[in-house]
């Protein structure tokens, strides 16, 4: 396989990759499917950050964002099951309950970790040891303004997470299992090590202080746009959203079976990071997973960092006491 | 389960190989019957639910008639996660147990904080103002303050209706699939295929030896 040449980068050398947008499938259908599916994302974007602009008080609090979010989830998955982008990726059953398991530890066991060393704590320590009063002017600007830079601080925090994930031995293993998924369906998000699951939540918008109805609105772009990271749904998704946010497209790159490929596309939100840093490829990949597409399961997702990480620590250690052994066997017996 | 075909179990067993070759998957015949285990099966796996089992054919005229006796770790697990969850819920009752007076505590000494004004922007296109200090949800604000252990009496419920709907549908489904298979008539998506090929040869190194008929 030859792949393509995307600036010093060859991607798709080792398994298949479409890179350019003109290379990309579009959405197969009729005048309505195809308005459907390419105003959808736009749509739902707009309408859910005008919903939290204009929301009253009492409506605009965080049981109101959780039950939206869920709704949209729902609609998502019958989305995948109308127009899936690849029936390769259809969600079964099976893969349903597996994926739901990851969603459920999120919301119970590791949201009641987080509460003792999450990001809140570390916010909390952050702001108790600096002055932060100096930022107190973020909250007099628009609210549209404060809603994009907490949504942009937080996706820069993740990007380069997520890339550190990707380039340090220790935080990899913790990410490596959420690479074992093999196809993309809307709740693989959240499919992966719960300690992985934990690092990338560490956010670093809220280190500062914003109004509350900004953060629903952040919250809102982070389900209308980040959502689709892992999804099947083919959508002719217009250049612009392309351009600025992170797409299914984007995403199923990043979780080709082809390694270049695996180190782009970092951003869960905005893509522009990517643009920015120098590690976006825009295209597509159906094939997808580690060693071949060898699926993980959950026994093995959640002792994967444990174990590797021992097995890797032990076998750097006998490489290290390796030739001093070996020297101290050499040494003639002293007299 | 019967097809209007007459066919030897060899002949059977030959239309069903290709849901038995897949990565992961070992069978052995012993005349007429067939068992089976699957390791991890990939997700498109049209037996990935039923990983072990046995199959047995008889031939009745001019049908042949295939019995099968299938075991799922997955149903079995689903069939428990509920019990996790609830414990997780108490896990959290517990918690809070631990973490009530220090939550009351932090909430008494929170102070009243001057709430922020609206950009004029923000005024002119109509966005509400932000809620005066004290106007909070209180509902909201023990919310905040405690460990919930409302999720996870959800997620118990979601995964006992979750295995209901799996105990009726994944059999279905397999008698669907066998069926088809039987009949010759079974389509596998042809990426299934080329990966399945791919991924015997590619993993047989890490998984030990799975893979092998």
């Amino acid at each position: 396989m030859s792949g393509t040449r995307v600036g010093n980068r060859i991607i798709g050398a080792d398994a298949p990759v479409t890179v350019g947008w003109e290379n990309i499938g579009r959405v197969e259908g009729g005048p309505i499917k195809q308005f459907v599916f390419t105003y959808f994302q736009p749509f739902f974007l707009f309408s859910f950050i005008a919903f939290w602009y204009y929301a009253p008080n009492s409506i605009a609090v965080a049981s109101t964002a959780f039950a939206m979010a869920l709704a949209f989830r729902i609609l998502l998955l019958g989305l995948e099951w109308v127009n899936p982008r690849y029936d390769s990726w259809r969600l079964t059953w099976k893969e349903f309950a597996t994926d739901l398991f990851y969603v459920g530890l999120g919301y119970t066991i590791l949201r009641m970790v987080d509460v003792y060393i999450g990001d809140g704590v570390i916010i909390e320590f952050v702001q108790t040891s600096f002055d932060w009063e100096s930022f107190s002017w973020f909250t007099a600007m628009p609210l549209l303004v404060q809603a994009l830079a907490i949504s942009m601080i937080f996706d820069f925090g993740q990007y380069w997470m997520h890339r550190g994930m990707h380039n340090w031995y220790p935080l990899w293993l913790t990410h490596a299992p959420h690479h074992y998924i093999t196809q993309l369906n809307i709740n693989k998000g959240a499919v992966g090590n719960p300690v992985e699951l934990f690092l990338i939540g560490l956010g670093v918008g809220g280190f500062f202080d914003f109004l509350p109805r900004a953060f629903l609105i952040a919250g809102a772009i982070g389900v209308t746009v980040g959502i689709y990271q892992h999804i099947n749904v083919r959508f002719n998704t217009p250049a612009w959203w392309r351009f600025i946010f992170n797409t299914t497209e984007h995403h199923s790159v990043h979780h080709s079976q082809d390694y270049e490929a695996t180190r782009s596309n970092y951003s869960a939100t905005w893509i522009i990071w990517d643009r920015i840093f120098g590690t976006c490829v825009d295209g597509e990949a159906e094939v997808l997973g580690m060693e071949g597409g060898r699926r993980m399961d959950i026994r093995e997702t959640m002792h994967f960092p444990f174990t590797e990480g021992y097995k890797s620590t032990k076998a750097w250690l006998g490489q290290k006491l390796k030739p001093q052994l070996a020297s101290d066997q050499h040494r003639e017996p002293a007299e | 389960m019967s097809i209007e075909e007459s066919l030897s179990p060899r002949e059977a067993f030959e239309r069903l190989d290709p849901l038995l070759t897949t990565a992961g998957s070992e069978y052995q015949i012993e005349g007429d019957t067939l068992t089976y285990s699957k390791e991890n099966p990939a997700a498109q796996d049209k037996l990935a639910t039923f990983t072990s089992g046995t199959l047995s054919v008889a031939n009745e005229g001019r049908q042949t008639r295939l019995n099968y006796d299938v075991g799922s770790t997955a149903l079995l697990l689903c069939l428990l996660a509920p019990l996790l969850f609830l414990g997780f819920a108490q896990l959290a009752i517990i918690a809070n147990t631990f973490h009530e007076p220090e939550a009351a505590e932090e909430a008494a000494e929170e102070e009243e904080e001057e709430p922020a004004e609206l950009h004029w922007l923000d005024a002119m296109l109509g966005a509400p103002e932000p809620e005066q200090a004290g106007e909070e949800d209180e509902e909201e604000k023990d919310e905040e303050e405690a460990h919930s252990p409302t999720a996870a009496y959800v997620l118990a419920g979601i995964f006992a209706a979750l295995f209901v709907v799996g105990r009726i549908l994944e059999p279905w489904l397999l008698r669907r699939t066998l069926r088809k298979a039987l009949a010759g008539t079974l389509e596998l998506p042809t990426t299934q295929i080329k990966n399945d090929a791919e991924a015997n040869a590619s993993i047989a190194p890490h998984i030990g030896g799975t893979g092998e008929r």
